[in-house]
């Protein structure tokens, strides 16, 4: 049996490899009419921020309406507590009234709106001096000298998955795993994974290079990885 | 002495280590084609590097299904509030001072 794991590549050895690469990067494919979409949107707060500058309050709203879902989103992801989450997100939308007249244009709205959530979420972290950080080597893989995999041979436990446990369970289990990630290494994954924003946009939006923003998603991703696999009783490497 | 610059790292997916560091960019497309030619070299004789490819790919799909947290009700109705009522204040002020200076 020959199966396809990505394009123009033939798994004849692996079929356990059949997970489908559509299903992993549908966000990051479907990259026509995302940008469709995004240019509609752009379009649409270009004349909401001119508004906004105008002083026409209406305009808040409306952009209220459009991101708020979004950004609380986001910041209940990096922050875990939904009565900070709303502080946050009041702060973010009375800064974009305040601050409207001081945004040029130079990156998107959206983007200056979740650099906004994201540094108002993890200020918030800063000062309330409560986030306990997990250490990651425990969830990390481990290799040998010579560059094999430490613990051999790895399981492959991703179709186990579903049928182990309900949906809801294996959401929560994931939750609770990516409450336990970093601040920043939270905000990079939440935008990427759960919003599919690129990894141009993460930097944008976070204040890192695309190259860190690239490094922390890879080494959060490994996290979550580890954690699952420790939960279904398997070695994180 | 002037210290010889040193040439970059090329990286490569030769061992399992140097793939695994490639996983990332290789799932969302990003790997060079020659790069690429070698991940899929070293998948198609390490079973362990399928099988470490495949849980990465399903903890990504997981966390890109994960249910969005909607926005109550009561905190947009409570943020609207807010940004309505120190809107009304700033607009109340420029008004008087707008009267002051045409009164």
């Amino acid at each position: 049996m020959q199966v396809s794991i990505d394009s123009g590549f033939s798994m004849a050895q692996h079929p356990s490899a059949a997970i489908s690469m559509g299903e992993l990067v549908s966000r990051r494919t479907s990259k026509a009419p995302r940008v469709t979409r995004r240019r509609k949107a752009g379009n649409q707060d270009i004349g909401l921020i001119e508004r906004l500058k105008a002083g026409d309050q209406a305009a808040l709203e409306a952009i209220f309406n459009l991101y708020s879902g979004k950004l609380y989103n986001v910041a209940h992801r990096i922050l875990g507590e939904a009565a900070d989450t709303e502080e946050v997100i009041q702060d973010v939308f009375w800064t974009v009234y305040r601050k409207a007249k001081s945004f040029q244009g130079n990156s998107q709205f959206s983007t200056w709106l979740y650099r906004l959530t994201v540094n108002a979420a993890l200020g918030k972290i800063r000062r309330s001096k409560r986030n306990k950080e997990v250490e990651y080597e425990e969830f990390l893989p481990k290799f040998q000298d010579d560059g094999h995999h430490m613990v051999r041979p790895v399981v492959d436990w991703s179709d186990t998955l579903d049928e182990k446990y309900a949906r809801r369970e294996l959401q929560e289990l994931l939750g609770q795993a990516l409450s336990q990630l970093k601040p920043l290494d939270k905000a990079v994954i939440v935008l990427s994974d759960l919003e599919g924003h690129s990894d141009g946009e993460i930097a944008a939006s976070v204040g890192l290079t695309v190259s860190a923003v690239k490094t922390r998603l890879h080494r959060a991703r490994l996290f979550l990885r580890g954690k699952l696999a420790v939960h279904l009783g398997h070695s994180a490497a | 002495m002037r210290k010889r610059k040193q040439a970059p790292l090329l990286l490569s997916a030769e061992t399992c280590k140097e793939l695994t560091e490639l996983i990332s960019d290789y799932v969302t497309g990003q790997l060079k084609p020659s790069l690429k030619r070698e991940f899929e070299q070293h998948l198609s004789i390490c079973p362990d590097c399928v099988n470490f490819l495949n849980s990465y790919k399903k903890t990504i799909a997981l966390t890109g299904a994960l249910e969005p947290t909607t926005l109550p009700a009561k905190v947009r109705n409570n943020v609207l509030d807010f940004l309505r009522k120190k809107m009304r204040r700033i607009a109340t002020f420029l008004f008087c001072l707008a009267s002051q200076f045409s009164g």
